[in-house]
């Protein structure tokens, strides 16, 4: 009785001695962001897990240099100011081989009018857009509205991230119907000879 | 364990994918017929066991079998962990495709060590002993992954001392469970079925390959 409760408690020092580092116990990381503005806000998470406290944020722009970085707080998240609204690739590496991206948009942030949806508005005249008018009413009430948008679709986007992590019965029924016939194919392919 | 695209250099890549194509085909070489559907069962249970994620305090950790799949398969865990590997890439994202050979070696290479290790040891242990081998091989081939994970991310121009503790610690409660599941699956095997850990062409070929 007295080596398994030795065993057990040593088990347990384990297990107490790897709870500080939960940065790194998980297989996946993930990043999720929203602009507002031109304020990036996010928040670093683990699928099936909690969230990435302390780790590194690295913001690359669409040519892959270096715009910025941050870290994430106690509850995983960041929030970053945006010098220039051009896409912002959102990077986070947890330093053990895991590594999660996400894109803002330089639509997102500019607040520029997003008449041209998918291209980005990469000219000067539309990046200055709502700085050069300014006063207007007009641009004042777009960016009102994209920024209320924006809240109110946040919480479909995170629940379409979510949903996409999600480990789905169909997917590992395919899976274990793949091994079934490369079993089957190695079964007949011994059988023949 | 399931690195990403991305995280490694190609020299590392490349060295990694010959080396897992060779254990691969000697692997496929070494199958037997009769071995067959223990390789597809244990296949399967690697590729639905990684995807079953159980919360340990904040995060969550899944299991990997590789002791297990050595112990049982020897150089076969090779093609066996490179089918599942691919699959859970495929449908889920788990590990890169282009790094696909890296995971397969660092997974499959500890479990066709504990392989070499442990099945001349079993087939000679008792009941008590062979549970108590098999928690080592769990434990021993989870320890291994976390060395070559920590190895391949070095060789890609990261600081091996971080890399290593940080997956180390997070593996930590998963050579636990390992151990513990590796013991009671060994233990029943060697109770129910001994001739599985004792067939002696696996041994023999193994030790003198």
């Amino acid at each position: 009785m007295r080596p398994g409760a030795a065993l057990l408690r040593g088990v347990l020092a384990l297990l107490l001695a790897a709870l500080p580092l939960q940065a790194a116990l998980a297989h996946k990381i993930k990043v999720f962001a929203t602009a507002e503005g031109r304020t990036i806000e996010g928040y670093v998470y683990f699928p099936g897990g909690g969230r990435g406290r302390n780790l590194q944020v690295l913001f690359l722009g669409p040519d892959g240099a270096r715009l910025g970085e941050t870290a994430t707080d106690a509850d995983g998240r960041f929030r970053y100011e945006a010098a220039s609204a051009v896409d912002h690739r959102v990077v986070v590496d947890s330093g053990d081989g895991h590594r999660g991206e996400y894109v803002v948009s330089a639509a997102e942030l500019g607040g520029a009018p997003p008449a041209g949806a998918g291209a980005a508005p990469a000219t000067a005249a539309a990046r200055n857009a709502p700085e050069a008018p300014a006063g207007t009413a007009d641009a004042a009430l777009e960016q009102l509205v994209d920024r209320a948008v924006a809240r109110h679709v946040r919480p479909l986007r995170e629940q379409l991230e979510a949903y996409e992590e999600k480990v789905r019965l169909h997917d590992v029924l395919g899976g274990l119907g793949w091994i079934l016939g490369l079993f089957g194919l190695a079964a007949w392919l011994h059988a023949r000879r | 364990m399931h690195l990403v695209d991305g995280a490694l250099t190609t020299p590392v890549i490349v060295t990694a994918t010959v080396l897992a194509a060779g254990g691969v085909a000697l692997g496929l070489k070494r199958l037997e017929p009769e071995r067959l559907p223990q390789a597809a069962l244990l296949s399967a249970a690697f590729f639905v066991a990684s995807l079953i994620h159980v919360p340990v305090g904040p995060a969550s950790v899944h299991l990997v079998l590789s002791g297990l799949m050595g112990v049982l398969l020897g150089w076969t865990a090779f093609p066996v962990i490179l089918v599942a590997l691919l699959l859970q890439a495929v449908f889920f994202g788990y590990g890169g495709i282009t790094v696909l050979g890296v995971n397969t070696l660092n997974m499959a290479l500890p479990a066709v060590l504990c392989g070499f290790l442990f099945r001349p040891l079993l087939a000679r242990a008792g009941a008590r002993p062979a549970a108590l081998l098999g928690a080592l091989a769990g434990a021993l081939a989870i320890a291994l992954d976390a060395a070559l994970t920590g190895l391949s991310l070095s060789l890609s121009g990261r600081e091996y001392v971080v890399a290593a503790q940080l997956i180390m610690t997070a593996h930590i409660p998963v050579m636990v469970v390992e151990a513990l599941l590796t013991a009671a699956a060994v233990g029943l095997v060697h109770r129910v079925r001994p001739e599985l850990l004792t067939a002696p062409r696996l041994n023999t070929g193994e030790l003198g390959a």
